[in-house]
């Protein structure tokens, strides 16, 4: 299987490699061996057990890695004796969530907090097909690819609401209550954030807006809006999926653990897995649409420099950019001190909101005028 | 495989929805009611309908839902639940809804429906949006700009409602 | 398109203009002394802009049909404003209430959005437009009803309301789906000329069309979809009550019949049908539970429901003279209904009472608040000098016209019995004694205002011939 496209009119130079031609190898290959039916399931089986698979290695890396963050800039060395460096200190932790007995509040309504983790695991699973890996890994390459996103990214909330009421703890309730409040604002700022690259690159569809930046990333072919928009989306997609200093749903000083004060074992792992992987699907979403997604980063008329850019395989570019984003929001999370609820919701109604419908505006005027570098 | 997905969804949509009626605790209710939401997106996802799946999703599942159980946290406790019917009235109700649903299903299959010569091919997300901005024939400014004056309707008078006032 | 066009739309645009002017002028300014002016100068553009609305203009449509101006739909928009206007002078009493403070304008704006949903719904070419216009015209009312919120009753008001159009608009929508379904359009001219060309009328449509009248009958409160009103008139503060009451069963009897005239035109036989059984019974019940009504408020929302059946004398006869009827009847309703609330409203505001019996002796103690009463409640109930009368003989004589007369004996019977009770306070007033009458009283000088405007209207609009004869004019028939 040859993973190097031939580059043909149609194709832009530099993308040499396309997993589209693996894909549709795979796709050929079962579709020799079975009707097409059969073809669908094994296929969705497939995408479903990487993605599974994706889905545990990310949150294991991502919860040391925040570790290790964390005590760099406190200072500390962090986990250090399970493994070289503490590396498999997540994989130790995760054996002991799964070994630990699985508690429920005597007046807990069972169903709703057994489903609760579940909905927000669920959100964060539809959300994350629709990011482009690299060019032919994408999931699902809808046409109203944002909207999509936006969509089911607001779903996860309710999986919070539920877990608070259902566990019959006022702590949680409180927690739960927070959340909601925070997410159902702070998704508007993200939407309309995105929204000002949408203007941009005149399209919703991921794939398109990735192609759209293949002569330069939006963040500085755009100027002002989309930097404007990059530093909102920042604030509102950290307060979106809960984390500091927007962790008020779960300030361990005043409500124990919030939301899931009463989870433990896997059902803890659950929501603790699910705010990881917001976390990475927040910052895949912004190294796509700021950053250019796994689009080499190229300048102008250097076309040696730009070339052998080319050669760096784009999933390297694209887990590059989106791990510099995470370890933005880490950065934030261990700098900054927690907000209170007023402040966070003076914070979106009547800074970010206001500024963003602006910005949306002008955006829409400088694409109207041309003045972007094309 | 279309078809299997299309009743799989619409039976599990269609349990969901008397789950949605008959549970007697309200939080309960309103989360069937967010899964039969959820799969009405899923329908509309199975046509290739993206904008309306991701619309209803967004609006329903994501909006509403978390306002309707935003509400019930702040008004129920969670022990509530409502009173069970009286027996009269759940037979005498079963039966009026078994009679309407035999009659509208009964009409709606023996119509003849034309299909459309047009084949199903997703809609983009632009021929929407110049569908909502145009004010010839078939476009959809007007209801749209008057939508904007319902939202700011209800927002004074949610805002009437909810402020404090001397008493 | 081009500016020309939107004077088309003068209507809607004043109005808009006037809400958010008015929205803007509320926000900048929080003096109290402030938002009693503000009021005062909210009447008196809308006054204005009652009188633009009678300036005559273009006819045409806009938005590819969407939105459709005639001289009808002008002339529907004027009765509308006229009621508008008066609930609003009488409502400026009941505003300045120490309750109100600091929801004055907001008043003013809910009412205003929601006649432009009315106006939306008369113009409408589109099921589509007609919905949200009707969307329009009913949410905001639910907040209206529950606008005293530290009342109970209000607030049960406000929520059984939004509760019911919710369901009736869940059913309208349903029967359009239907329709659109069979028509593949939601365009009314459309819709009637494909059905044109169907040879016989398919079983889906003709549901799709019993789930239109049945929502809409929701929105008009007739039998057996009342069940809402007379709670919901009882609770809302008076004003209210009196704008739920005329001006938005107005608005929606408008847009009924005209929606049975052009889209459905070619299905009269099966909507007469459907139309007297709902009138006919609507009539019965309406008179039957206001003979039993001892509560002002209550007493009127039955005899408001009875109302609206006798209005739909007027639609079933499907004719031109059917259809001028029905404006005619509307217009004298408004002014005779208003006329009774203005009175109810100012007895209910300085004193409290509401009760029939309270009524007692009204006219040793204030006698013109009487004699108004007296020519309201004649005028619903259809006595000659008063234009109620001529309002009602015209709906009998275009239902009879078409031969319906059983229908029509049905209805003067039921008018026999309305005589009855509507008897009853005017005999409370002026026959029986009370030890403890109402005292005289002294109203203010807008709600003052509203009922000369009333009496005016029931005195000259019986005479006025040239009245009915253009809305005779500018009416359609099938």
């Amino acid at each position: 299987m040859n993973i190097i496209s031939q580059v043909t009119d149609s194709a832009p130079k530099y993308i040499i490699y396309d997993f589209g031609i693996l894909t549709s190898r795979i796709h050929e290959w079962l579709s020799s061996m079975m009707n097409t039916t059969w073809t669908s399931v094994v296929e969705m089986v497939l995408i479903g057990v990487v993605f599974l698979s994706f889905y545990a290695l990310v949150g294991l890396i991502l919860v040391y890695a925040e570790r290790k963050v964390c005590a760099f800039i406190q200072c500390r060395l962090g986990p250090m004796r399970v493994g070289p460096w503490g590396i498999f200190q997540t994989i130790a932790d995760f054996i002991k969530l799964l070994m630990k007995e699985l508690l429920i509040t005597r007046n807990a309504d069972k169903f709703l907090f057994n489903v609760a983790p579940f909905i927000v695991i669920i959100a964060s699973f539809l959300a994350i097909g629709t990011i482009p890996f690299a060019k032919g890994i994408q999931a699902l390459d809808f046409n109203v690819g944002v909207l999509y996103l936006m969509s089911v990214s607001s779903l996860g909330v309710l999986g919070i609401l539920l877990a608070g009421w259902a566990s019959n703890n006022k702590y949680s309730l409180i927690g739960a209550m927070r959340s909601g409040a925070q997410i159902v604002s702070y998704e508007l700022s993200v939407g309309l954030a995105l929204m000002v690259v949408v203007i941009f690159a005149g399209s919703m569809q991921f794939s398109e807006i990735v192609q759209s930046q293949a002569t330069g990333w939006w963040i500085w072919k755009g100027h002002i809006p989309v930097i404007i928009a990059f530093v909102i989306f920042m604030i509102a997609s950290t307060a979106e999926t809960n984390r500091g200093p927007f962790d008020l749903a779960e300030a361990e000083s005043e409500l124990t653990a919030g939301f899931h004060t009463e989870y433990s074992g896997i059902k803890f792992a659950f929501f603790f897995l699910a705010e990881y992987m917001n976390m990475f699907i927040i910052a895949s979403i912004a190294a796509t649409v700021f950053f250019g997604g796994w689009m080499p980063l190229h300048f102008g008329n250097f076309a040696a420099f730009n070339h052998a850019m080319d050669y760096i395989p784009p999933f390297v570019w694209f887990f590059s950019k989106t791990m510099f984003v995470i370890f933005l929001m880490m950065w934030f999370k261990w700098t900054f001190p927690r907000l209170r609820i007023d402040q966070l919701l003076t914070l979106e109604w009547k800074y970010l909101l206001p500024i963003n419908l602006v910005n949306v505006v002008l955006a829409a005027f400088i694409v109207l005028m041309g003045w972007y570098l094309i | 495989m279309k078809e299997v997905l299309f009743y799989l969804f619409a039976g599990l949509l269609l349990l969901f929805s008397i789950l949605t009626v008959s549970s007697r605790k309200i939080l309960r209710a309103a989360v069937f009611l967010l899964f039969s939401l959820v799969l009405t997106a899923a329908l509309y996802f199975l046509w290739d309908y993206l904008f309306m799946a991701s619309v209803q999703l967004m609006l329903y599942a994501g909006g509403i839902m978390v306002l309707i159980v935003f509400s019930v946290l702040l008004t129920h406790n969670i022990d509530h639940k409502f009173d069970p019917m009286e027996f009269k009235k759940i037979i005498f109700s079963a039966l009026l809804s078994l009679v309407g649903a035999v009659t509208v299903i009964y009409v709606i299959l023996s119509h003849p429906f034309k299909t459309s010569a047009l084949a199903a091919a997703p809609i983009s997300p632009e021929d929407i949006g110049r569908g909502f901005l145009s004010y010839g024939e078939n476009g959809y400014i007007l209801p749209f700009e008057v939508i904007s004056i319902l939202l700011l309707a209800a927002m004074i008078g949610a805002i009437v409602i909810a402020k404090k006032t001397t008493k | 398109m081009n500016l020309q066009t939107f004077l088309l739309m003068r209507h809607e645009i004043i109005l808009m203009i006037i809400i958010l002017v008015m929205l803007a002028a509320e926000i900048f300014s929080d003096d109290k002394k402030n938002t009693y002016n503000l009021s005062i100068i909210s009447i008196i553009l809308f006054a204005i802009h009652t009188i633009i609305g009678y300036l005559p203009g273009e006819q045409g449509t806009l938005f590819g049909k969407m939105y459709i101006n005639s001289e009808l739909t002008v002339q529907m928009k004027n009765i509308l404003n006229i009621g508008v206007l008066i609930v609003l002078l009488q409502a400026s009493q009941w505003l300045r209430k120490p309750e109100n403070e600091g929801k004055t304008t907001e008043f003013s704006l809910l009412i205003y959005s929601t006649l432009l949903g009315m106006y939306f719904m008369i113009s409408s070419g589109n099921f589509l437009m007609l919905f949200i216009g009707l969307e329009t015209a009913t949410i905001p009312v639910a907040t209206l009803a529950a606008y005293d919120k530290y009342r109970n009753q209000s607030s049960e008001a406000g929520i059984k309301l939004l509760l019911s159009s919710a369901l009736s608009s869940g059913i309208l929508l349903f029967g359009l789906s239907m329709i659109y379904a069979v028509a593949g359009t939601f365009y009314f001219e459309q819709i009637s000329s494909n059905l044109a060309t169907m040879s016989h009328t398919p079983a889906l449509l003709a549901l799709g069309m019993i789930f239109f009248i049945a929502g809409m009958a929701f929105k008009i409160s007739l039998v057996p979809f009342h069940l809402w009103t007379a709670d919901v008139y009882e609770g809302a503060p008076v004003p209210v009550t009196s704008y739920l009451s005329v001006v938005s069963k107005g608005a929606s009897v408008f847009i009924f019949t005209i929606v049975l005239y052009t889209v459905f035109k070619s299905m009269l036989v099966l909507w007469t049908d459907a139309v007297i059984g709902i009138a006919v019974a609507t009539m019965i019940i309406g008179n039957l539970f206001a003979l039993r009504q001892k509560n002002m408020k209550r007493f009127l929302a039955f005899s408001s429901i009875a109302q609206a059946g006798f209005i739909l004398l007027g639609t079933v006869a499907g004719s031109q003279f059917g259809m001028s009827t029905v404006l005619y009847f509307v217009l004298i309703y408004i002014f005779s209904n208003l006329a009774a609330f203005g009175v109810v409203s100012i007895i209910s505001y300085s004193t409290g009472k509401e009760s029939m019996n309270d009524y007692k002796g009204l006219y040793n103690t204030n006698p013109k608040l009487s004699l108004i009463m007296m020519l309201a409640l004649f005028s619903l109930a259809g006595i000659p000098p008063v234009a109620g009368f001529f309002g009602k003989f015209f709906l009998f004589m275009a239902s009879a016209e078409q031969g319906y007369y059983y229908f029509v004996l049905i209805a003067v019977l039921n008018t026999i019995i309305s005589l009855y009770y509507y008897l009853l306070p005017v005999k409370a007033m002026f026959i029986d004694t009370n030890e403890t009458p109402i005292e005289p009283l002294k109203s203010e000088l807008l709600p003052k205002i509203a009922l000369v405007l009333c009496v005016v209207g029931l005195l000259v609009i019986g005479f006025a011939s040239p009245v009915f004869e253009y809305l005779k004019e500018i009416s359609f028939g099938i």
